[in-house]
């Protein structure tokens, strides 16, 4: 655990925003150091989920046409939704609902390894905040790749990181966003 | 221990959000989302300390269905205490808001009933003074 106290998050990089009227979708990059294939274990085998994503599955994403519930990990009331996998062409591309969200996870070989880029539409105010936590999420992926674990940071775990504030509004700054007062700062 | 927030499914929580302040007339009071889950709650401005509503999405098939069976059977799947109901039910008429039952005189109060636009029936009630 000592590597978890001691992990700060990188600078915010590797995220956009697409704008389609009042759809916005937020679009992150990663370079991971992994094969495609062992990647896409991770993004679909709920086990290796549970190390890094900021929700449980009950089932394998990896088949188009599984019925999988999603549970959303940390959130202030249980939050579970039922999804279908749409489209799972491994290790490459990978197309489910999160709730009311698309995700769109495209794998592609890479020089280093594998470039994963995910594509997920997010309320406008919370934009800079989803960037903030997946950001999180992707460091612990790349460390749990590694086998170098620090265990899943989601939800409060990452808003009391020290790095969080700095995250956040480096992201608010990059789409030209508000940062939330959140957690709120001025009350117990 | 106390009782601080109830809960309502909607089947969209911006157009909820805008029924519940800008024709009932509560205050937004806390909207925070974690991934595609969103934490959206209303207070009464005479209470704004007071019990919350969430506006929960109903976004699995059993809140749905739940939603859908009391709706179909007039059941209101919330209840709010005014002390003018009449008041209260020409004010939000001409919001636009609409009403399933005018203000009606029943066993130890008077009570009205409208649609939230999200799935719900809402019942305004007044107590009888005895």
């Amino acid at each position: 655990m000592t590597d978890r106290a001691q992990y700060e998050p990188s600078p915010a990089s590797g995220a956009r925003v697409q704008k389609d009227g009042e759809k916005w979708t937020l679009v992150l990059v990663r370079e991971l150091r992994q094969s495609p294939e062992k990647v896409w274990q991770a993004i679909t085998d709920p086990v290796h989920l549970r190390e890094w994503a900021p929700f449980d599955a009950d089932g394998n994403l990896g088949a188009a046409g599984s019925t999988v519930k999603l549970t959303t990990v940390g959130a202030p009331a249980l939050h579970v939704t039922e999804t279908t996998v749409t489209r799972a062409d491994a290790p490459n591309l990978l197309e489910y609902k999160w709730g009311g969200f698309d995700m769109r996870w495209e794998l592609e070989a890479s020089l280093s390894g594998t470039r994963l880029t995910l594509w997920t539409n997010i309320g406008h105010r919370f934009i800079a905040m989803g960037a903030a936590g997946w950001h999180i999420c992707f460091d612990v992926l790349d460390r749990f790749l590694a086998s170098q674990p620090i265990g899943r940071i989601v939800g409060p775990e990452a808003m009391k990181l020290p790095g969080w504030q700095r995250l956040h509004a480096e992201y608010a700054k990059e789409f030209g966003v508000e940062t939330l007062n959140w957690p709120p700062q001025t009350r117990q | 221990m106390k009782i601080k927030v109830t809960s309502i499914y909607v089947d969209e929580q911006n157009k909820a959000l805008r029924f519940y302040t800008e024709t009932l007339g509560f205050t937004k009071k806390t909207d925070f989302s974690q991934g595609p889950f969103r934490w959206l709650t209303v207070a009464s401005p005479e209470e704004p300390d007071g019990v919350e509503l969430q506006l929960a999405l109903n976004d699995n098939p059993a809140a749905k269905a739940y939603q859908q069976a009391l709706f179909q059977q007039s059941q209101p799947a919330i209840m709010f205490f005014t002390e003018d109901v009449q008041g209260d039910y020409e004010r939000i008429k001409a919001r636009g808001a609409e009403f399933t039952m005018a203000p009606t005189a029943v066993t130890g109060s008077t009570i009205a009933m409208l649609k939230d636009t999200c799935g719900n029936l809402v019942q305004l009630s007044q107590l009888a003074r005895w």
